[in-house]
């Protein structure tokens, strides 16, 4: 191939990328490092360090990471047991995964309002075996459920693909030089699927860590996370300068999470299907 | 022995896959059981009903929504995979470096939270003047597509081998065909994925959508976000169990119905078994849709005929839609109506100026803060008589936030507070409240409603210290946010819409509530057989009265109409109608004396407005005083 001339096929998409994406970026700055008034400032910026926006970000990276990490723990022997199904209806056990994203991610998110009320179905139905009642509704507890609800594709997508491409005669290589079914999870699917996992992190951390639509609905507006501020400074505060400046704090992890893919995920083998 | 062993490990997994699945589709069995109840209340059962199915396909709006959903789905998808795919074969040919550069600015979209990739989009589309709408929607969404696809072409192509395209060369296929013939066949699988990745993608986005999209149009998220307020209808449930249950028959017809295909070898199966599934599964549900989608489009393309135009924005929820069409067809007129969700969120669109609307409905203080800006045009009532019909009484009330009456006829009014839960005072061991001091009494705990709003917060604190509700002394916001801080202990949520499922579901003794939502209330408590009554008191300090109005703004391009439409809804038959509707109190004196005395006699709904001499109506108080507003509420919630 014409390597040169290949590459001008990049240039549409090339010039899309500078308009949809390096321009409106760059608009972010424009107002994060501006006031009102258009003068320079630093101050929407360094406003991450007033308590309430200390914390709101300090509460927001806790509960995704909690998330994450639920994530991982339900989605990798979830992707491994899918792996070992093979194929036929193996296929349809997969993509009853991911069905559930068709359905609007609002609607599924306040039905889980209707699931964990106090008077609602989990608690009628722990009422009816005689257990105690369930009072997470309107906790951190919620929020991170709802993460874990929304964002679990994510995980297990990345992660079943990388799963799915090792070569079975690996495993059976292992198992043959004396590996336990322990060690081959260890020292062979773990490290073999790096890829997807860190892929799988990013896809789960990053939306988690700015979302402020499963706060609102199962935190009871109660909890405020670094989403739920940005947010309110466009919508409701008007303060949208503000909100630019935090929204730059904010690009910061997600620039850590991009180094992290670019050194472990380099073909971009994690996310395809 | 390994039988033993295997059986109990394949126990195990099933035990898992299942718990999972529960997991997964609780929520969505939650969804169709609500598409048949008979009460649109979210947390009781009213019985066994298909009316929300036929509401459904008869709502213009849900259909208007869905149809855009799926167009811009399919869209994006399509330009995205065309734009992706290319790129990707030119990405393939690039030398290290630029290509690390060009996938570094390609994952921004895909890793960058959507609020910041959709805030940065809306921001570059206003400051270039594009007009928000359909065509700022599908830009966004081909921008956050086309990642997708690159990641699903992009290994495809690095499998596929240089040898056999410069092979096909050399045995005279030029690049093209070589290309066709060669290259693509075997990233197609790669190409089908990424488009219905995309498509996937673009069918589940709110938040992008939210920020990029003009008024005058929605997706279901947004049509869903803006039901929020006054309740999700369950029609939106019903659509969902429509799409959902037709995707998984596709998907059971197409898994088990044909011949079982040759096995594959068995890892090259599940290698690709995913894939396929998703392919496969996916492919039909969204020729589904898409079938759906352009027979809806052919519809409406021949349905929307009109020459005289009339562009209305307002609450959601906040008319009887069968009063839009019959204004339709008495005057000619075609209107365009769209929603809004809150004051805030509607001001940016008049003040841009982005889309012309003709007759919006604000509530006081925003009204204030508009012609303050110079956004509204004067009303001329000459052509809008009926406006006689509203009660000379509310006119007055007006004059605080529109002095003279020049730009402002009001649709609705009521006041703001507390709804008890009889039953669960009674177990609490506490008499009715009477006042907002009342919400500070610790036995409260974890029982009390708040209002999710800033000025409505402060308004309950600084009335409880005797303080106008208005007030922009800091001394006095301060002692108001200690207040507010000191009762967050108690308070369960702090809720906008919910606080009525919320307190007809029992969830809480005490509720703070707008008092358009109590006629509601007692009638689905009633009807739902409820054993504990839901009373409204307004607190003894005084509270807030608020009035939405109509107003046309200053850019209007059919004020004519605009005034034809308000004039109208003052019409004492159309506003018994709507009053009917949506229950907020009327303030429209004809139509009051038409209404049913059980009407007229509940004092809670329409009390007396010269008795309430404590309350005010909101005003605006400037960009200082809002942030000043803003932080300390901030302060409260981040506690």
């Amino acid at each position: 191939m014409n390597k040169k001339k290949t590459s001008l096929l990049a240039l549409p998409y090339g010039l899309w990328m500078a308009g949809f994406i390096a321009i409106p970026l760059f608009m972010v700055f424009c107002y994060g490092l501006t006031d009102r008034s258009g003068t320079f400032t630093l101050a929407n910026v360094l406003a991450i360090a007033t308590p309430e926006h200390r914390k709101a970000l300090v509460l927001s990276l806790l509960l995704s990471a909690v998330s994450t990490f639920l994530c991982l723990l339900i989605a990798f022997p979830l992707a491994l047991i899918l792996r070992g199904r093979r194929i036929g209806r193996g296929s349809f056990i997969l993509f009853v995964f991911i069905l559930p994203m068709w359905m609007n991610f609002l609607l599924r998110t306040m039905a889980w309002q209707t699931l964990l009320e106090k008077n609602g179905v989990i608690n009628a139905l722990l009422g009816i075996l005689g257990l105690p009642a369930l009072s997470i509704i309107n906790t951190p507890a919620a929020i991170v459920l709802g993460m874990v609800y929304n964002f679990l594709p994510f995980m297990v997508l990345p992660v079943y693909n990388t799963l799915a491409k090792i070569d079975d005669n690996v495993i059976n290589a292992a198992r043959d030089l004396g590996a336990g079914p322990f060690q081959t999870l260890i020292r062979i699917l773990l490290p073999l699927s790096v890829p997807g996992i860190i892929s799988g992190i990013t896809m789960v951390f990053i939306p988690a860590l700015t979302t402020f639509v499963i706060s609102n609905l199962l935190g009871g507006s109660k909890i405020l996370l670094i989403g739920n501020v940005i947010e309110q400074e466009f919508t409701r505060g008007s303060n949208w300068n503000l909100g630019a400046g935090l929204s730059m704090v904010l690009m910061i992890f997600i620039l850590i999470s991009m180094t992290f893919v670019a050194k472990y995920d380099k073909n971009g083998e994690g996310t395809a299907l | 022995m390994k039988t033993i062993q295997s059986r109990l490990k394949r126990f195990f997994e099933d035990f898992y896959l299942v718990f999972t699945l529960i997991f997964l589709y609780a929520p969505i069995a939650v969804m169709m059981v609500l598409s048949f109840n008979s009460s649109k209340s979210r947390s009781q059962w009213g019985g066994f009903t298909f009316e929300w199915y036929r509401h459904m396909f008869e709502s213009a709006a849900i259909m208007d929504a869905l149809y855009n959903t799926l167009l811009i789905a399919f869209l994006s998808a399509l330009i995205a995979t065309v734009l992706g795919t290319v790129a990707a074969i030119g990405v393939n040919g690039m030398k290290k470096l630029p290509q690390t550069l060009f996938m570094g600015l390609n994952n921004i979209p895909m890793l960058n939270s959507d609020i910041v990739t959709g805030i940065s989009l809306m921001l570059m589309f206003i400051a270039f003047g594009i007009s928000l709408g359909f065509k700022t929607i599908l830009l966004a969404h081909i921008t956050f597509n086309v990642p997708y696809v690159m990641l699903s072409v992009l290994p495809k192509l690095k499998q596929t081998s240089r040898y056999a395209y410069e092979a096909a060369m050399d045995l005279g296929a030029g690049p093209v065909q070589a290309f066709f013939k060669v290259v693509f066949p075997d990233i197609l699988p790669g190409v089908i994925s990424g488009f219905l990745m995309a498509f996937t993608m673009s069918l589940d986005d709110f938040i992008i959508t939210h920020f990029t999209r003009g008024a005058g149009i929605n997706t279901l998220s947004t049509l869903i976000y803006s039901e929020v307020r006054r309740g999700i209808k369950p029609s939106m449930y019903a659509l969902s169990t429509v799409i959902f249950t037709t995707v998984l028959a596709l998907l059971l017809i197409t898994n088990f119905a044909p011949a079982k295909a040759p096995k594959e070898d068995r890892r090259e199966g599940r290698q690709t078994s995913f894939g396929t599934a998703f392919r496969r599964t996916a492919m039909i549900g969204a020729a589904f849709l898409v079938c759906i989608g352009v027979g809806y489009t052919s519809f409406r393309h021949f349905a929307s005929t009109h020459s005289d135009e009339l562009f209305v924005y307002n609450w959601g929820e906040y008319i009887d839609e069968s009063v839009i069409a019959q204004f339709e067809e008495e005057t000619g007129i075609h209107v365009t109506y769209d929603l809004f969700d809150t004051n805030e969120e509607m001001y940016p669109v008049i003040e841009a100026g982005a889309i012309q609307y003709d007759a919006v409905c604000p509530s006081d203080y925003m009204i204030q803060r508009m012609a303050e800006n110079e956004l509204l045009a004067e009303l001329n009532y000459d052509n809008i008589p009926n406006a006689a019909n509203i009660g000379e009484e509310y006119f007055t009330r007006s004059e605080e936030f529109d002095p003279g009456n020049l730009y402002a006829v009001p649709y609705c009014w009521g006041t703001v507070g507390i709804l008890y839960n009889s039953r669960r005072l009674e177990e609490l061991g506490i008499s009715p409240p009477t006042g907002w001091a009342d919400l500070w009494d610790p036995r409260y705990r974890g029982e009390i409603l708040m209002q999710d709003s800033v000025r409505d917060a402060f308004m309950v604190a600084l009335k409880r210290l005797g303080y106008s509700m208005n007030s922009t002394d800091e001394a006095e916001l301060r002692e108001a946010r200690d207040l507010l801080l000191a009762q967050k202990p108690l308070v369960q949520a702090y809720v906008v819409d919910q606080v009525r499922d919320k307190m007809l579901n029992g969830e809480a003794a005490v509720g703070v509530i707008y008092s358009g939502e109590l006629l509601y209330l007692q009638e689905e408590a009633e009807a739902l057989g409820l054993d504990y009554e839901l009373t409204y008191v307004i607190p003894t300090e005084g509270t807030n009265i608020w009035i939405d109005s109509w107003v046309i703004p200053y850019n209007a391009r059919n004020k004519e109409n605009a005034e034809k439409w308000i004039n109208f809804l003052c019409r004492p038959d159309i506003a018994k109608k709507n009053f009917e509707y949506i229950t907020y109190a009327t303030p429209n004196a004809a139509a009051f004396a038409l209404l049913a005395p059980a009407y007229r006699e509940n004092t809670q709904v329409f009390p007396d407005v010269s008795s309430l001499v404590n309350s005010e109506v909101y005003r605006y108080l400037g960009t200082e005083a809002d942030d000043l507003y803003g932080a300390l509420w901030k302060e409260i919630k981040a506690q």
